[in-house]
């Protein structure tokens, strides 16, 4: 089957390890994920300025292995990134803000690509909250 | 054929950017032409109560935003009959067209949908 | 087109558990993760509630979550892993995440 996996928390929360946890069982279950889209507060998973003890799970940096090892279409919606203070090279040259905290493999894009990935997908299985 | 999606609103219209961000994927949703449905449940039927001042709070106004979803081709709009009587608003008219159902009602609706997100 | 409803809230602060309740199709399973696998709390009026619905109705909790909180596994409820769970994705025509 085909999966959209939506995550709406950040990386603190026990759903976004939840969210990565249950990604790897779609792959490892031979089934594929046509899209990770991350909204709400997901955007938050995805920056790479998280500082993580080193006796913990580094939860971002394990988001950013999978996505870049399995190559998935991973997406950071851009309005909800902003808001929240996410921002790429090209996003915080476009503001005037002195740093960027999203980088490869994550693309910042528009809410049309949830869409599409619901579209093409069987299942769309969201994550958030605690 | 697309895929059909219902977007369950359920937070209030001043308590961050929950409200918002439904109706963003709504309105989104609707401009690419999907059929979508948008259910207001449990705090979210205080999104369309009339004579709400955001500015006071200097925030924009989402009921001009909830307006838009018809113009963006959202038409299938639902409140939960049972979270307008726990607020005491079963007697306020709503400010858009939707259409009140009952506990079964929600179900069935549901049911009809082939995805659901539920914020 | 039986739903899958996900919940991690904790029942006990927050309306989705008695919310999702409600407005269960028939066919649909529930599976509580997070903090919902509180609702197993034994002699709380949550597990009750659970309990009560029709057997018809499938109830499901993750394995990782009811061991992190020391809680003892009601009869009426199926532990899963997340094997499982994305199983019960597939089961069912659409997951509906309380998020």
């Amino acid at each position: 089957m085909k999966f959209a996996i939506a995550l709406f928390s950040p990386p603190h929360a026990p759903s976004s390890r939840r969210a990565l946890r249950f990604a790897q069982a779609v792959l490892a279950g031979g089934h594929e994920i046509v899209r990770l889209f991350f909204y709400q507060d997901g955007v938050h998973s995805a920056s790479s300025n998280v500082v993580c003890a080193q006796d913990e799970v580094d939860l971002p940096r394990e988001w950013r292995e999978f996505v870049q090892t399995q190559q998935l279409d991973s997406v950071v919606c851009i309005a909800a990134a902003l808001r929240r203070g996410v921002l790429n090279d090209g996003e915080a040259q476009r503001y005037s803000r002195t740093a960027a905290n999203l980088d490869a493999p994550w693309e910042l894009s528009g809410l049309g690509q949830l869409h599409e990935a619901a579209q093409l997908a069987d299942r769309l299985v969201c994550f958030g909250g605690p | 054929m697309s895929k059909s999606l219902l977007i369950i609103s359920r937070q209030a219209p001043w308590s961050g950017p929950g409200a918002r961000e439904a109706l963003d994927i709504a309105l989104a949703g609707g401009a690419f032409d999907l059929p979508i449905g948008m259910l207001f449940l449990d705090d979210g039927v205080f999104q369309l109560s009339g004579a709400q001042q955001p500015a006071s709070l200097q925030q924009k106004d989402l009921g001009a935003n909830l307006q838009a979803l018809p113009m963006f081709g959202v038409e299938a709009l639902y409140v939960a009959q049972r979270s307008l009587e726990e607020r005491g608003l079963q007697d306020h008219p709503e400010t858009l067209a939707v259409e009140r159902l009952d506990d079964a009602g929600l179900s069935a609706l549901i049911d009809r949908y082939d995805q659901v997100i539920t914020l | 087109m039986a739903t899958l409803h996900v919940l991690s809230h904790s029942p006990f602060t927050d309306s989705r558990l008695s919310s999702c309740l409600r407005l269960l199709g028939s066919q649909d399973a529930l599976l509580v993760c997070g903090d919902a696998v509180y609702a197993l709390q034994a002699g709380s009026a949550q597990l009750q509630a659970l309990e009560l619905m029709p057997e018809a109705i499938a109830l499901y909790a993750l394995d990782e979550d009811v061991q992190a909180r020391g809680l003892e596994l009601p009869a009426r409820l199926t532990l899963v892993d997340y094997p499982a769970f994305v199983a019960l994705s597939c089961q069912y025509s659409k997951v509906n995440t309380w998020l």
